[in-house]
């Protein structure tokens, strides 16, 4: 009954959400709108565009009922062009995510665009963000981009701007020079080198990619921490007392609990 | 009827999301969440697993008077539906076993103080109640009861070690902030404070993380 899983999602995991995230398609049939749990769909008209979400836009694929719309970020010029910045203008970190919250026009009035998501309540976050439709801006990667690149190649090959196996091997390129830094990232960010500062910025990265290292990560961060626990200990005890600390306990397992 | 939907009428044009949607989100953040924490996390207060609830149960009565129209057009609707649903299901249900896994786990640790216990539902408490109740009995009966009467408790926090057996909370968590905030870090050599962009993925030990997410500014991922 209890879920036999350890913290942190698997790749199962991330792969269920990342088909919540919204795609274009171009319907080929029409199709009434249905009420679903996560809200209403948009009535498909052919031919015109409408974002729906990664299963539902597979299924309809699946029955040729609809075209998948391809994200911009997806196509081979985009591609060619983040695999330049990763490589040669920016090799430290990962590329930026989509800038946040996109504004969005009111066709009805003119002039007076608003974020796309307002309101305090909630805000949103992948997979959420409209990172994948076709409105979604080219050379940024989103969050999901490795799992719907993926899916996409997979289940609407006929679809992409370009042959499949180019894609898909520029997606490859790009996840190996990723995966490199992320590996190199880990001992650069001074976990095993310089000072800890107890922070790791990892932003840019994607889904997949947290979900393989994670373990690793964390692994070498909470190890880390286990090593140097009485040293910080008599730090803080330092710190705290002026800087006359002498003898220290060495059971610091649960200190700043 | 809250603030959006009151919006929604005095200003049609505004393109409000859905409660539909807003609901879908928390439910998501909340079950991402509960899978990478390191200790259970709040229940939510503001009725979003009662509303759930009635969705999808109201949602089964539609498939299944759906059912008996066999009309293709329909049918494919129905596909629809049954996938969303099932979908919807597998979220609410994954979360639900991550939070059984945690009280499993420390049992004991979430029913010592009355802050842990209100993190439970009613039906997790009753739960861990009971569960607990179980074991002990059956500790008892099995060999506990042999031993000599000061040592038979399970929970005793008097000697030089806790028998409460509790999560480590300064394991290390993925968050996404939501907001440009400053972030405050303990490390073993130095804290560190940044400030933190909106969009940015940071490894942050849980006991700094937390009072962020709790105050909505980041998300576990």
């Amino acid at each position: 009954m209890a879920l036999p899983l350890p913290p942190g999602l698997t790749h199962a995991e991330v792969a269920f959400l990342s088909e919540m995230e919204m795609v274009t398609v171009v319907p080929r049939q029409r199709l009434e709108s249905i009420k679903l749990l996560s809200g209403a769909t948009p009535p498909l008209r052919p031919p015109a565009r409408a974002d729906l979400p990664l299963w539902l836009a597979l299924l309809l694929k699946k029955q040729r009922r609809a075209n998948i719309v391809p994200p911009p970020w997806l196509h081979p010029a985009s591609l060619h062009d983040l695999i330049h910045r990763e490589t040669k203008s920016d090799p430290e970190k990962f590329s930026a995510p989509p800038p946040p919250r996109p504004a969005r026009a009111h066709a009805s009035a003119p002039g007076r665009s608003r974020p796309l998501y307002d309101g305090e309540s909630v805000s949103f976050s992948p997979p959420f963000l409209h990172g994948c439709t076709a409105a979604a801006p080219a050379g940024y990667l989103p969050y999901h981009w490795l799992e719907v690149a993926e899916t996409l190649l997979a289940h609407a090959a006929d679809d992409m701007p370009a042959p499949a196996g180019e894609i898909r091997g520029l997606v490859r390129d790009l996840v190996e020079v990723r995966a490199a830094k992320m590996r190199a990232g880990i001992g650069r960010a001074g976990v095993l080198g310089d000072e800890d500062g107890g922070f790791l910025d990892l932003t840019g990265v994607g889904a997949i990619e947290l979900a393989e290292n994670r373990g690793f990560v964390l692994g070498v961060v909470d190890g880390v921490r286990r090593i140097g626990a009485s040293a910080e200990a008599s730090r803080r005890e330092e710190e705290e007392a002026g800087g006359d600390g002498e003898e220290e306990d060495e059971d610091d397992e649960d200190m700043g609990i | 009827m809250d603030i959006d939907d009151i919006l929604h009428e005095v200003d049609p044009v505004a393109d409000t999301v859905p409660r539909e949607t807003r609901d879908l989100q928390a439910l998501t953040r909340a079950w991402v969440a509960e899978r990478s924490a390191p200790e259970l996390l709040k229940w939510p207060a503001d009725g979003l697993f009662e509303r759930i609830n009635d969705r999808i149960k109201s949602q089964i009565e539609k498939v299944e008077e759906m059912t008996g129209d066999m009309d293709p057009k329909t049918n494919f609707a129905l596909i629809v539906i049954q996938t969303e649903l099932e979908r919807y299901r597998y979220l609410v249900r994954s979360y639900l076993r991550a939070r059984i896994a945690k009280i499993d786990k420390h049992t004991l640790h979430y029913l010592s103080t009355d802050a842990l216990r209100s993190r439970l539902s009613e039906v997790e408490l009753a739960y861990a109640t009971r569960h607990q109740a179980l074991l002990h009995n059956h500790y008892l009966s099995s060999f506990l009861a042999s031993f000599p009467p000061q040592m038979q408790n399970l929970n005793d926090v008097s000697g030089s070690h806790n028998m409460i057996d509790s999560p480590d909370l300064d394991s290390a968590v993925f968050v996404r902030l939501l907001r440009d905030t400053m972030v405050e870090s303990r490390g073993v050599d130095v804290d560190g404070a940044l400030e933190g962009k909106d969009g940015s993925i940071l490894i942050l030990r849980w006991s700094d993380a937390k009072p962020l997410v709790e105050k909505g500014h980041a998300e576990l991922v």
